[in-house]
């Protein structure tokens, strides 16, 4: 693909994950109230949409936005504070998550789209992203891994139903404009 | 582009001559072939002009679109050739940016900066200005033009007519030879059409406009009107709207 | 547009953005390995008298704290349960600190500075191809078109309510993907046409006209 149409293609997908945390209507309300945005949900669908390597680019370049002072993280948080709090395991974790729902999508060619992108989502969109987002919060924080993990295990279920309404949102897309989910 | 003004090094292009200097003062597209969607679409299709002020018309879907990409190689033939001012658009691809400005519909598509200043200089650096004298460039434009106040605008904030008007200087800074302009007006006012048209006609590049607005013709030299990837028709605005809408009318009545 | 930098001049905007973030870092390092309440108060309120120095919408800005409060509330809950109070409100403190140093810097450098400045950052990513000059362009064109999207998403709201939809919101997501996707297909053509990521490298000669004449 001409190169041009990368670059575009990676900002204008990290201005649409901008766009998704920008907006507080999203929130879906599950897990005891905790509101979800969609924020995370579009880290997935960019590894689904544009493969691991562009994927990984385009959630890097909008974490260096907000790296610059951009408020748009979620809930309007953006700065370098967000780099020196407990949350930042997670950002840095943003674009390896979407690398490897990217890789793990390549890997299931073979299942139907939907379950694809359920379970690459699940692995990238929740489990690196923990694996990262852990970490970061003991680093941060003082406290105990396991204390650490019990304290976000409230965001599972969310995360569980935002793969899913990822797996729905890429079947969706793909009926729209075929040929348009790279590993398809 | 502000972000890497300091260390950023710009290179000046290098100046080429035309491929074929025999053309070098007209535009010309002999038999080209083209296909659209599998099918083909322009067959045989020639045209050549050096008039300054060139339309051309025809309904959704006749080929207008297609044919004004042939001319800076957006679009590249599949036989045939085409060449602007005597510059191959296949063989000398890479200099078309800095010899045609291309204006398209919709200006939310094709301003690639948050503000206007920044849009501006783009075309600047990319002609090897740097970052400053780019700026500066972006400024003396403004000025020239009396709305020196929009240059730190974000371009969000313009009107739709303000947005085209920016696509317009951001393209025109770069002194092209041929200023395309596909369907510049469809979501514009009457006055801001006016203006812009204006605009327009104060450049001194050749201008190639497609509008489904007829009245923008008034002070043009030659008017196409395009049917199903043909020319229908070639000649002075007058005769080919008069042909056109002759046309029209008796479409709609059968 | 889309910043939390100040546009209004303080001392700290004076500073070169490289000093600012050499400084935070430092600071950062220095604040994690102490344990010491006591300290930790002074450090805070040293932090808000800096805010204060920035002029009368200084403080108005300590309420960026507020999306954090629910982490530090969780953060102490644990502690208190694994640990003591103390112990929990020094890891808290630590915390409002750093973060309210940090964003000190965003609030006070130009998002280009901060550019400039982090570009040694970038320098790895030159090895793999990626030019500073696509990095930047890749920053404009994402801070362009942030607000874009939001003003499509704002119409797919508009007209999916129109239609009487209130559900189920998420589903807007897919037509906003689809623009996104058709956006960046014209946005790309249009960087294209203006010469491409990678800048002009040949352009038409000057001096044409003149010997064309002189041919004639």
């Amino acid at each position: 693909m001409n190169k041009d149409k990368t670059l575009v293609q990676i900002a204008l997908y990290a201005a649409l994950i901008a766009a998704l945390g920008l907006l507080p209507k999203f929130n879906i309300p599950v897990a005891g109230g905790v509101p979800l945005t969609a924020q995370t949900l579009g880290l997935m669908l960019a590894g689904v949409m544009l493969g691991p390597v562009r994927g990984f680019l385009a959630v890097a370049l909008f974490i260096l936005v907000v790296a610059l002072g951009a408020p748009l993280l979620a809930g309007g948080r953006g700065g370098l504070g967000v780099f020196a709090g407990p949350t930042v395991g997670f950002i840095i974790g943003f674009p390896f998550a979407a690398l490897v729902t990217g890789l793990m999508m390549q890997m299931l060619k073979k299942t139907s789209l939907f379950v694809g992108v359920f379970i690459a989502s699940v692995v990238g969109g929740i489990l690196v992203l923990y694996a990262f987002g852990i970490p970061g919060m003991v680093a941060m924080t003082s406290l105990t891994f396991a204390g650490a993990s019990k304290a976000i295990l409230v965001f599972i279920p969310g995360d569980l139903i935002k793969a899913l309404i990822a797996a729905l949102i890429a079947q969706s897309v793909a009926r729209a404009m075929p040929g348009i989910i790279p590993s398809r | 582009m502000a972000w890497f003004a300091r260390k950023q090094k710009n290179y000046i292009p290098h100046e080429e001559a035309p491929l074929h200097p025999e053309q070098s003062e007209h535009i010309c597209i002999e038999q080209v072939d083209l296909q659209r969607a599998g099918d083909p679409f322009f067959q045989q299709i020639s045209l050549r002009w050096n008039e300054k002020r060139v339309g051309l018309i025809g309904n959704n879907g006749s080929g207008k679109s297609t044919l004004v990409r042939l001319l800076n190689g957006l679009m590249m033939p599949e036989q045939g050739r085409v060449s602007v001012f005597g510059y191959d658009t296949v063989k000398q691809a890479a200099l078309m940016p800095a010899l045609v400005g291309f204006i398209f519909q919709n200006p939310d598509h094709q301003m690639i900066f948050p503000t206007v200043a920044e849009e501006l200089a783009f075309g600047c650096e990319q002609l090897g200005q740097t970052t400053q004298e780019a700026r500066a460039s972006a400024l003396a434009l403004l000025r020239e033009q009396g709305i020196e106040s929009w240059a730190d605008r974000p371009v969000t904030q313009l009107s739709e007519g303000q947005k085209q008007r920016v696509c317009i200087l951001a393209v025109l800074i770069m002194k092209p030879r041929l200023l395309i302009l596909d369907e510049p007006f469809s979501s514009l006012d009457l006055p801001t059409r006016r203006l812009l048209l204006q605009l327009i006609h104060n450049s001194d590049t050749h201008v190639l406009l497609i509008s489904h607005d007829l009245s923008v013709y008034d002070e043009f030299d030659r008017l196409i009107w395009m049917e199903k990837g043909q020319i229908r028709a070639d000649g002075t605005p007058d005769e080919v709207i008069s042909r056109y809408i002759d046309a029209v009318n008796s479409s709609v009545n059968d | 547009m889309i910043s939390l930098y100040l546009s209004h001049s303080s001392w700290l905007h004076r500073w070169p953005a490289g000093i600012k973030l050499g400084l935070l870092a430092g600071c950062s390092m220095m604040i994690l390995p102490v344990v010491r309440l006591d300290l930790m108060i002074a450090l805070l309120l040293a932090t808000g008298l800096l805010y204060t120095t920035l002029g009368d919408r200084g403080w108005r800005h300590l309420e960026m704290l507020r999306p954090l409060l629910p982490f530090l509330a969780v953060i102490m809950l644990f502690h208190l349960w694994a640990a003591s109070l103390y112990e929990g409100s020094v890891s808290v403190l630590r915390l409002v600190i750093m973060f309210l140093l940090a964003n000190l810097i965003t609030l006070t450098t130009r998002m280009s500075d901060m550019m400039a400045a982090l570009q040694p950052v970038f320098r790895p990513f030159q090895w793999l191809g990626l030019s500073a000059r696509s990095l930047a362009l890749a920053v404009a064109l994402m801070v362009r078109f942030a607000p874009v999207l939001v003003m499509v998403m704002n119409n797919l709201d508009e007209a999916w309510r129109a239609r009487g939809g209130r559900k189920h919101k998420w589903r807007l997501i897919v037509p906003l993907i689809i623009q996104a996707i058709r956006l960046s297909d014209h946005v790309a053509e249009a960087l294209t046409a203006r010469g491409g990521s990678s800048g002009i490298t040949v352009r038409p000669q000057k001096n044409q006209e003149i010997t064309n004449n002189e041919q004639r």
